[in-house]
């Protein structure tokens, strides 16, 4: 075997350094020394690009997996397959004997969307489609929590462009692919100027006895593994490695050529319900066991690898069988390529025949992208290796252990979050002009322009969609009423003051969501957005960021302490910086599904009728860091950042569910950013523009020593119910069961407008809802456009 | 027709095409036996069904402009021919831009291109809000008689009918005067986007895309030919109807929460495959 850099220099880890940059490579000196002892020989430059991509912190999750294991739950009764294989499964329901699984997978897609948006995007979503497509699912729903700079501050102009173009992406990808949206937040942080975040989540629907796993399958010594989809070319070459760096405007063309090309319309053919959907249904008639893997970071050589190693083979590819796009693709581009909408398929070489028939002939990939296909490149062997060969050389021959197990990091972790302290100011007097100044910011404001543009309703299985609720709500099972809740949550405003209670807030608010419609938060995927974990203050940060959730997904199960939601799947993406080194504020996303066995009885947000009272469940604390109050007033950050009282959250919590379940509650819409009154308002503003209900409230407790803007805008947890006064006495007594006070805070009216009043029944807000929808709805539309 | 089996639907499925599953749904629990029929296969099988549906998607990526591609593919040169024979045909949404690109309709003269469905143009008091894709529920009020096509038939004129739109091309028009005349003349509109009183009101809420005279479906001279932009599919049971939705699709569904005994109660979107199964088992 050739190798590219010569023996010598392995012994002068300064020219290593010129010689490894001179190829594009971003192994170390010191990694690539590693790879040349354990081989005992210089690696081929193929080889030296395979563990480019294996080590880099995308793929090997080197800072951060110690930590991950160390705190995350990840196994429970509900958890079919945890964060091991493409995307995780919990259980959903029974239906005639068969258990049903629920398949989701999050991912983040930084780095290429920020610079090309649009692409970025769209990858994103396609990477994901994928991740759950494969494993055997049929995928049901999609989610984007997006972050993006500040539309107002010093990079409006780009901040806007990016938006644009994310959005954009989703939608033509996401829609063309015929998989609903269902939702996803959007928060806008100047902390995003340089560094935007585009998360996708994906879930999918299979029978349990239908999954597919991401392996040769036991009795797979001389499978054959089946390439299928889009033609190999260079694109995103170097993706991987992209995602793990940090960015800098200087390389920007090098950067747009790590950036994937999409194709929805190839992937709705391979699509379950498609051409690959016919291979499921033919191998299970035929008793054929199979194993099938994504593309995606690393291309070939990373899911070969992975489907071989993870079934106990080595796997022999022959690169000159591989579909590609132009002549004379060096063999490294070949091999580590991240060129979209492709899989590998593991089958028995007798069943291969019909395999490519379905692709090729039944479904016309090659004719419906050009060069797209399905060919056999290499099978699955005996001895432990992974051998390849280009143009009749052996280009590569490596342990497959060696290649899949990966690299660890120490690294270097030290305290300190910066100085926050709480401002001190008077009263506003004037509340009303303040708060629908309020409703007008970008992180309150109606998010409608950007889901309008997503396709909610394919597949029809929506009940509860964006902008309805806190979660959304979908029934696939047609005949039985199980439904899916899903939800997206984190708040980069507190886990900037305190990056543990950022990570618990997030976890809490992401499952008093699913609690919100009546469902019960059955398991969570994590996207753990971070800095550069070689600088020990970020690297601190991730540490507290795992912490916080994972005490949040222990304290916050049914039974605190004995029974975890778990984390069935999650990504890390680290070195979200600018080129001046400016890192995000750490920025962990939750996604939390849930389930409701009758999804008739789900509920949304809006002010159902007038004559029923609003309760709220949850004390208001004397916490505004971090909010949306401060913010709209000009008084930085403050420091008391909200955090998580378990047992009052657990209250909140179960007590909702309990409360839906019974059909004590019409309407409910959990406290968060923006505190009770935004709460309120909201729970008037999503009701049709015609009706002309109101709410007529009384919010200061007798008893309160908070000032009174701190209980209206307070962002500690809590959830507002809206019952009918029949019910109210049955509630009280419900949430006291968990030691929680369902307080009356007033009623709702035919007024149409919201009326807040002080302990000694003084105005503290007059407003019609007409007025503040349209600051509410209007405000974020113009920011954008204008 | 056997007196046993019931009448038979293909469901066209073009690369692309991403509504099949919903569309054989529905057709399935009216009573019709629906099958999806892959765009490759020999198209003169398709001489064997009763009636068509063109279903939404992108048919081959939008490529050009919507639905243009497949509207050269030889199956729709079998569906002119079975929609000669008076067959009824119905094109949803990606559906509709295919047989509007194929001059099936409106069909004054057959084969030639009339009208188009053009890119939304998206208007709110007036003014341009957006263009692009456009996703959310609407009001159609029901425009003819309930004999004048396959799909009306239990419709009353001036019924209104919640329903989802999710589209970048929606808008029908035409440069040809004489066409947009003839479609009142003729009746070929049967349904427009309407507000929640049941009035014609130009842009958002009421009319999604800026389609002319807020039309959201057509058909021919002979009424055996639809072609609708919104997703009766989609708007099938009473629990897709939002809670929020004003008027008495809404009360109903706000009356049902909580009642697991009203699940597959029917949505406003049901009268239209309902219609078409009458008209088959009746013919």
């Amino acid at each position: 075997m050739n190798e590219t850099i010569a023996t010598e220099l392995y012994s002068n880890p300064k020219a290593l350094a010129i010689e490894l940059k001179r190829y594009g490579l971003s192994l170390t000196p010191q990694e690539a020394i590693q790879i040349k002892e354990r081989l005992g020989r210089a690696p081929s430059l193929a080889e030296l690009f395979i563990f480019d991509i294996e080590w880099s912190e995308h793929c090997s999750y080197k800072s951060s997996k110690h930590l991950l294991k160390k705190y995350l739950p990840v196994s429970g009764r509900n958890v079919i397959q945890g964060p091991e294989e493409d995307a995780g499964i919990l259980f959903f329901t029974t239906i005639d004997d068969h258990r049903y699984g629920i398949v989701i997978a999050h991912e983040s897609h930084n780095h290429p969307s920020q610079v090309l948006p649009f692409e970025g995007a769209a990858t994103g979503i396609g990477g994901i489609v994928r991740d759950v497509d494969c494993m055997g699912a049929s995928v049901i729903g999609v989610a984007d929590p997006l972050r993006f700079g500040n539309p107002n501050g010093n990079h409006a102009e780009r901040t806007k462009s990016i938006v644009e173009g994310v959005v954009e992406g989703i939608w033509h990808y996401g829609n063309a692919l015929g998989v609903p949206n269902l939702g996803g937040d959007v928060v806008f942080h100047d902390g995003f100027d340089d560094n935007c975040l585009v998360n996708v989540v994906a879930i999918g629907l299979l029978r349990e006895d239908e999954i597919i796993h991401s392996r040769v399958p036991e009795e797979g010594d001389g499978y054959d593994l089946i390439l299928i989809g889009k033609p190999t070319d260079r694109s995103g070459f170097g993706g991987a490695s992209f995602a793990s760096g940090t960015l800098n405007s200087e390389n920007e063309e090098e950067n747009k050529g790590a950036v994937q090309i999409p194709d929805p319309f190839l992937k709705n053919i391979l699509l379950h319900y498609k051409a690959t959907h016919e291979v499921r249904r033919r191998a299970r008639e035929l008793g054929i066991k199979i194993g099938m893997k994504d593309l995606g970071a690393g291309g070939i050589a990373c899911c070969s690898s992975e489907i071989g190693e993870s079934g106990g083979f080595g796997v022999e590819l022959n690169l000159d069988w591989v579909h590609v796009s132009e002549e004379n693709l060096p063999p490294e581009v070949i091999l580590c390529a991240e060129t979209q909408e492709r899989y590998l398929l593991a089958v028995p070489p007798s069943f291969t025949p019909e395999v490519l028939k379905i692709y090729n002939d039944d479904w016309e990939l090659p004719s419906i992208c050009s060069g797209a296909g399905a060919h056999v490149i290499g099978k699955a062997i005996q001895k432990p290796v992974m051998r390849v060969f280009h143009h009749g050389q052996l280009v590569t021959e490596l342990p497959i252990d060696f290649v899949v197990e990966g690299i660890r990091y120490q690294r270097e972790s030290e305290p300190g979050v910066g100085t926050f302290i709480e401002p001190v100011f008077a009263m506003p007097d004037n509340l009303n002009q303040l708060f629908l100044q309020m409703l007008a910011q970008p992180n309150i404001a109606s998010k409608e322009w950007i889901f309008r543009h997503y396709d909610t309703e394919v597949q029809g299985h929506a009940v509860i969609r964006p902008g309805e609720a806190d979660a959304s709500l979908i029934v696939p099972i047609e005949g039985c009423p199980a439904g899916i809740a899903l939800s997206v949550d984190g708040n980069p405003f507190y886990g900037e003051i305190s990056p543990f209670w950022g990570g618990a807030t997030a976890v809490a608010e992401a499952m008093r969501n699913i609690a919100a419609i009546g469902a019960t938060p059955r398991a969570m995927t994590d996207c753990l957005n971070f800095g550069n974990p070689e600088a020990p203050r970020d690297f601190w940060a991730l540490e507290e960021g795992i912490k916080g959730i994972a005490e949040a997904a222990r304290k916050l199960g049914p039974v605190a302490d004995r029974e975890a939601i778990p984390f069935v799947s999650g990504n890390v993406s680290l070195y979200n910086q600018s080129a001046t080194g400016r890192s995000i504020p750490p920025s962990p996303i939750i996604a939390c599904v849930g389930v409701i066995e009758d999804a008739s009885k789900a509920i949304t947000m809006e002010i159902k009728a007038s004559g029923h009272l609003l309760l709220l469940i949850g004390e208001r604390f004397n916490e505004l860091g971090g909010s949306e109050y401060y913010r709209v007033l000009g008084k930085g950050p403050g420091a008391n950042a909200p955090i998580v009282r378990y047992a009052i959250e657990q209250g909140i919590i179960y007590g909702t569910i309990q409360a839906i379940d019974k059909g004590l509650v019409l309407s409910a819409h959990d406290i968060s950013n923006g505190g009770l009154l935004t709460s309120a308002a909201e729970m008037l503003l999503a009701t049709h523009p015609r009706s002309d209900l109101g709410l007529k409230i009384h919010p200061i407790p007798p008893d309160s020593a908070l000032r009174e803007d701190i209980t209206l805008f307070s962002e500690s947890s809590g959830m507002l119910l809206e019952a009918s006064p029949d019910h109210a006495d049955e509630l009280i007594e419900l949430y006291k069961t968990y030691a929680l006070d369902a307080r009356v805070l007033g009623i709702t009216t035919t007024e149409g407008r919201l009326l807040v009043y002080d302990k000694n029944d003084e105005s503290l807000i007059d407003l019609s809802v007409e007025e503040m929808r349209q600051q509410w709805r209007g405000a974020f539309g113009l920011t954008l456009a204008t | 027709m056997s007196s046993t089996q019931p009448p038979k639907v293909a469901v066209l499925q073009f690369p692309g095409s991403n509504c099949e599953s919903e569309t054989v749904q529905a057709l399935t629990i009216v009573g019709l036996q629906a099958e999806i029929f892959r765009w490759n296969r020999p198209a003169l099988l398709l001489e064997s069904y009763d009636a068509y549906i063109v279903p939404g998607g992108f048919a081959y990526e939008d490529r050009v402009r919507a639905g243009v591609i497949a509207a050269k593919e030889p199956l729709l040169d079998v569906l002119s021919q079975e929609a000669e024979k008076g067959k009824p045909v119905l094109g949803i949404c990606n559906g509709a831009q295919i047989l509007l690109e194929t001059g099936l309709l409106p069909g004054l003269k057959p084969g030639n291109i009339e009208m188009a469905l053009a890119h939304n143009y998206i208007t709110f008091r007036k003014h341009v809000v957006r263009r692009g894709h456009h996703c959310g529920w609407v009001n159609l009020r029901s425009e003819v008689h309930e004999n004048r096509t396959p799909f009306t038939r239990t419709l009353r004129k001036g019924d209104i009918v919640p329903i989802t739109v999710s589209h970048g091309e929606g808008r029908f028009t035409s440069n040809d005067e004489d066409v947009l005349h003839s479609l009142e003349e003729q009746q070929l509109i049967l349904w427009r986007y309407c507000n929640d009183e049941g009035e014609i009101e130009e842009g958002l809420p009421t009319n999604p895309n800026g389609s002319f005279s807020n039309i959201a479906g057509i058909c021919n001279p002979k009424g055996n030919v639809a072609a609708l932009m919104p997703h009766p599919e989609r708007a099938f049971f009473l629990r897709q109807v939002p809670t929020t939705w004003y008027g008495p699709w809404g009360e109903r569904r706000r009356k049902e929460i909580g009642n697991s005994d009203a699940w597959s109660v029917p949505g406003p979107g049901y009268a239209i495959f309902e219609s078409l199964a009458n008209y088959l088992t009746s013919e």
